[in-house]
């Protein structure tokens, strides 16, 4: 006897829904149970925004550079390769659950594949979050200031929850493809390209020859900017205006929509 | 069979291969196979590491995609109607694929989710299951402190969340000891008895014996027999009478023994004979080794068994047969 089932658009929605959720139940309760591995990446950036800030204050007497504190350019820096490199780390659990076999156990569900992406992504956003408040509050303390009130806030957590899904999309294509270590190596390094030939240590008006001709193509120098724009460039009229974040919303728009379907593409490839 | 689906199903037998094929680069990991297992019984897919076994359950679960051929699980097409297998399998494979980090009843409560069962019926079901399984007590432990045997119980749990009409078995008792093999082996015979569908692989002889009512045994991704395991063992015929003897000896012993039946293939160091007349004549072959002056320091005569048949059609013995954990 068969028995034919079609559910409703609602049922399906709320399915996709639990399927997300649960997911991402399982990624932020790991950061109880693994604390080893969200630590890491939660003090990276920490790191980063304390030894560049630290280390290259003078960068500020820089003509033209766009603002007299250093905390306030390297702060938005450190939060975005923590956000980055904690958007590929999905790529890291997921190979380590196609190692384990866990994948399998996912893949043999009736559940979207879609799902499977977004799930675990809404658990790194989450965690993103976490990384990103407890910076700009640490950030705050070390002299960072706010010159954009709360939009500017609000442009850098979206700017760090874009990159991060860039990366998770970017790490899980990898992951699928490779399903093994070897796509980690490429991971890291790819995160290190993007970001090191970005505007990440300099603005583009002080960057000259091919570097400055990469970075103004290179999305994440808009990512960047979206992100530091509640932070610098005071004096400009444009400050915080439309013409300062649209590239960096298009950036994120464009690279998440390409690397999600990258994932969800190499997903249906792991059947072959 | 009550199958759910979206799509229509043809076929009644819950699974159907026909020349299904998979190869990874040049290797062929299975080679042809067709394949049908008929509603309620417990199939086995007997054979050897590397044999294919799991390739194929791995093409029957929607996990890979044939290379050529095609299978039908539950009714449903593996690759185009791959979400309504899905819903209608089981699947527990061979490592046991759990979270550690993860307690019992978080993963049942995963596994529920994945499949769409309605949260007001999930908790009775999840604990149903703990309680069948007998993990009611170790429901919220950590998965990584459980022993083999309960992560294989946890397994075979968490395949039967959504009730399951065809259930796959990949080496469900490889590594576990003589109890948690009977344990299983116990709920495998009452799933059945309720209805279920069972397909289980194994490379252990006993396994297939005591619990398939049909068996295929798989060499190099191809089937090289397929029955009833006591009609599949008829076909071997005469029992085995198995000697040892010092290795000078081999040759002349083969001598011997092959006036008395055909030569069998058997572990390295013994020696094999089909005994045309059975037991009866076990004194004469002995006499006739005795003047031969061959010293026999093992002697044992072995009913057909299913390593019998494999080696018959194969030509070798199914490798590790011989260490299987004894149960039952």
């Amino acid at each position: 006897m068969t028995t034919t089932v079609q559910p409703s658009t609602d049922a399906l929605i709320s399915s996709t829904q639990r399927t997300i959720g649960i997911l991402a139940k399982r990624s932020i309760r790991n950061i109880r149970r693994l604390p080893s591995a969200f630590f890491p990446a939660l003090a990276m950036p920490i790191f980063n925004m304390i030894v560049f800030a630290g280390t290259f204050f003078a960068v500020t007497k820089i003509p033209g550079f766009p603002t007299d504190r250093s905390i306030n350019w390297y702060m938005p820096l450190g939060i975005m390769m923590g956000a980055a490199f904690g958007g590929v780390g999905l790529g890291f659990t997921a190979i380590r659950d196609i190692e384990t076999g866990f994948y399998d156990r996912l893949r043999m569900t009736p559940t979207s594949r879609l799902s499977l992406v977004l799930g675990p992504l809404t658990g790194t956003l989450v965690r993103i979050v976490m990384m990103t408040t407890i910076v700009i509050v640490l950030g705050v303390a070390l002299g960072a200031r706010f010159t954009g009130g709360v939009l500017g806030v609000l442009c850098l957590y979206i700017a760090a929850l874009g990159l991060a899904t860039i990366g998770a999309g970017w790490g899980l294509g990898l992951a699928f493809r490779f399903q093994d270590m070897r796509g980690a190596a490429v991971m890291q390094l790819s995160i290190f390209l993007v970001m090191f030939l970005s505007s990440a240590q300099v603005p583009l008006n002080v960057m000259t020859g091919w570097l400055h001709t990469v970075a103004r193509v290179n999305p994440a120098t808009n990512i960047l900017r979206l992100a530091r724009v509640g932070l610098v460039d005071v004096g400009n009229p444009d400050h915080l205006s439309w013409n300062a974040v649209w590239g960096g919303l298009v950036a994120i728009g464009v690279m998440a929509g390409l690397t999600l379907t990258f994932a969800v593409r190499s997903l249906h490839r792991l059947n072959d | 069979m009550r199958c759910i689906g979206k799509t229509e199903r043809v076929n009644n037998a819950p699974i159907v291969a026909e020349q299904l094929v998979r190869h990874f680069g040049e290797v062929k990991a299975v080679d042809g196979i067709n394949l049908t297992v008929n509603q309620g019984e417990i199939f086995g897919f007997l054979g050897p590491n590397g044999a294919g076994k799991s390739t194929a359950v791995r093409m029957l679960t929607t996990l890979l995609r044939p290379t050529s051929g095609t299978a039908r699980v539950a009714g449903f097409d593996v690759v185009k109607q791959a979400d309504d297998v899905r819903r209608n399998i089981g699947v527990a494979l061979q490592d046991a694929a759990i979270d550690p980090l993860m307690t019992g009843f978080e993963l049942l409560e995963l596994q529920a989710v994945l499949y769409g069962i309605p949260a007001n019926k999930m908790k009775q079901r999840a604990d149903d299951l703990l309680e069948r399984v007998g993990l009611t007590a170790a429901a919220d432990r950590r998965v990584g402190t459980y022993s083999g045997g309960m992560r294989r119980r946890l397994d075979l749990a968490l395949s039967l969340i959504h009730q399951p009409v065809v259930l796959f078995l990949d080496e469900p008792t490889t590594g576990l000891d003589p109890m948690s093999r009977l344990t299983l082996w116990e709920e495998v015979r009452r799933l059945n008895r309720e209805g279920t569908t069972v397909m289980l692989t194994t490379q252990y002889l006993e396994e297939a014996d005591q619990l398939a009512d049909r068996i295929a045994i798989i060499d190099h991704g191809r089937i090289v027999r397929e029955g009833k395991p006591a009609d599949l063992k008829r076909t071997v015929g005469d029992p085995t009478l198995l000697i040892n003897v010092s290795r000078a000896q081999t040759d002349s012993a083969k001598t011997v023994l092959a006036r008395f039946g055909e030569l069998r293939p058997t572990a390295e160091g013994t020696l094999g004979v089909g005994l045309k007349g059975g037991a009866e004549r076990v004194a004469e072959v002995v006499r006739a080794l005795d003047e031969a002056k061959i010293v026999v320091e093992h002697l044992e005569l072995s009913q057909p068994s299913l390593d019998d048949v494999f080696a018959e059609a194969t030509g070798h013995r199914l490798e590790g047969a011989e260490n299987a954990p004894q149960a039952g």
